[in-house]
């Protein structure tokens, strides 16, 4: 069973994480880490097509409340990330597979292990459901 | 004197309303219809599948269905006129969406059979029998029904669809639009909504009342709060889909008071109505100074429902189901 290994996907704000790393180096080590500038640019579309692709859990590193470049982006993404929490579960997706922190790591040494601490909480939750709530893989019709 | 073009409008997993709405041109529905044969109307006419089975491939100039697709009579009829028309319209949200039809998606189809034919208190059912697609009566009969789909579908995830217009039902005008489009050959590109391509907000009569920035402190709902007539709902703190809702539905829920509730559908380029009515909520709803904005986002009731009222089946998370093994 321990084959299972869940896929992360990271976002993290380039001005609170990582911005004095190597990152090039960094992202080979760090699957799927995905540095953007500013965490509220996360479109929850985004974090759909993550599930949709593969994804079974995403971790969004932002900065430290007071602390946005943009004076509130924290707040606001953290606010979406609280919507969509509630919005997923009715898809039968566990709202702890959505994670949002907040701190600051600019040599960017934290981020591997968050991730991996992130893929030992959504292990114990297992895969996810890939037909939610038992629709099964559509057969009767040519298009699907 | 030349033959008149066949037309076939057939409704699947529809309330009535859409093919209401064409009735109800009245009139001018007769002035419409004039240049063409109707083969197929099962809410105004007697009929046959045997004879739309004994029409020649792409006989049909045009088939306009409403509804969704739930179960396996439906998907064959659908297929049945893929076949024999020449384009497919897919008639009303139902047809273009899933429709609040595919709010059902929410729930299995076990929760939903138990519901429905065993758990309801208005139900009595003492032998716990569910609709099974087969039933066999003795050695020499079994009696069938359509099979109960897991879920429910939008019309082109199960035939091609050549054009779309929206709509819980879609409006007179529009309807005597996309008719004349389809008499006079002057189509828009496969794929096209026959409908405006701009936000309700655009056209709603409230939209100056809208402040510039917009802050919702506590979410008002409707039943809960007598309206201003004349101020945007948003403005009130009562939610309305208006600012990411296609217009063209004449304002009519806005008209009586009521705020938008997305059934055009969400605007062009928009992939998933709920990721769009999360960003659009997040962003407006205000969560005071202590910074603690969970008891202010939990406050939307059902979020999932609310975003995806019209457009459940064709939701990004719903078509996981087409994720390869990978
Ligand atoms: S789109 Fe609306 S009016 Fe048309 S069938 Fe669906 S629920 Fe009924
Ligand atoms: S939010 Fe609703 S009420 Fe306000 S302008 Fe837009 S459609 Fe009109």
């Amino acid at each position: 069973m321990s084959a299972y290994q869940p896929k992360i996907v990271c976002f993290s704000c380039n001005f609170g994480w990582g911005y004095l790393s190597n990152k090039s180096e960094l992202m080979q080590k760090i699957q799927n880490w995905i540095p953007i500038t500013c965490t509220a640019k996360i479109d929850p579309l985004f974090i759909f097509q993550a599930f949709a692709k593969g994804a079974d859990g995403v971790l969004i590193l932002a900065c430290p409340e007071t602390q946005c470049h943009y004076e509130d982006g924290e707040f606001r993404t953290e606010k979406m990330v609280l919507l969509l929490q509630n919005v997923i579960e009715a898809f039968g997706i566990q709202r702890e597979r959505v994670q949002i922190m907040f701190a600051r790591d600019p040599e960017g040494h934290d981020i591997s292990n968050l991730v991996e601490r992130m893929r030992n909480k959504i292990n114990a939750l297992g895969p996810l459901p890939k037909d939610i709530k038992g629709k099964g893989e559509y057969t009767y019709g040519q298009k699907a | 004197m030349a033959k008149k073009p066949k037309i076939a409008i057939l409704w699947l997993s529809a309330c009535a309303g859409c093919d209401e709405a064409i009735v109800d041109l009245n009139e001018s529905l007769l002035k419409t219809l004039e240049p063409v044969d109707i083969v197929l109307w099962p809410v105004a006419m007697d009929y046959k599948y045997s004879h739309i089975h004994a029409l020649n491939d792409k006989e049909i100039l045009l088939s306009v269905i409403s509804g969704a697709i739930r179960n396996s009579e439906q998907e064959e009829l659908a297929h049945l006129l893929a076949k024999k028309s020449k384009m497919i319209f897919a008639f009303g949200t139902c047809a273009c969406y899933g429709g609040s039809a595919g709010l059902a998606n929410f729930c299995s189809k076990e929760e939903i059979m138990n519901w429905v034919y065993k758990d309801a208190p208005t139900v009595v059912n003492p032998s716990g029998q569910i609709p099974q697609p087969k039933t066999r009566i003795n050695e020499n009969i079994e009696l069938t029904l359509p099979e109960f789909y897991e879920q429910v579908y939008a019309l082109d995830q199960i035939i091609d669809v050549d054009f779309y217009l929206p709509g819980c039902p879609p409006p007179p005008d529009l309807i005597i639009n996309a008719v004349q489009h389809f008499l006079s050959g002057d189509l828009p590109p496969k794929g096209s909504k026959l409908a405006s391509r701009t936000a309700l907000c655009e056209v709603c009569p409230r939209n100056h009342t809208k402040p510039p920035r917009l802050e919702i402190k506590e979410i008002k709902r409707v039943h809960e709060y007598e309206a201003d007539p004349d101020r945007c709902f948003l403005a009130q703190g009562i939610l309305c889909l208006g600012p990411m809702t296609r217009s063209g539905c004449g304002e009519t829920c806005i008209s009586v008071n009521t705020p938008c509730r997305g059934c055009f559908g969400p605007l062009p380029g928009v992939l998933d109505a709920g990721a769009k009515g999360i960003s659009m909520l997040a962003c407006i709803l205000k969560a005071g100074q202590s910074r603690n904005p969970k008891k202010l986002m939990n406050s939307l009731v059902d979020p999932a429902g609310y975003f995806y009222r019209f457009t459940q089946p064709v939701s990004i998370l719903n078509q996981k189901w087409r994720r390869s093994n990978d």
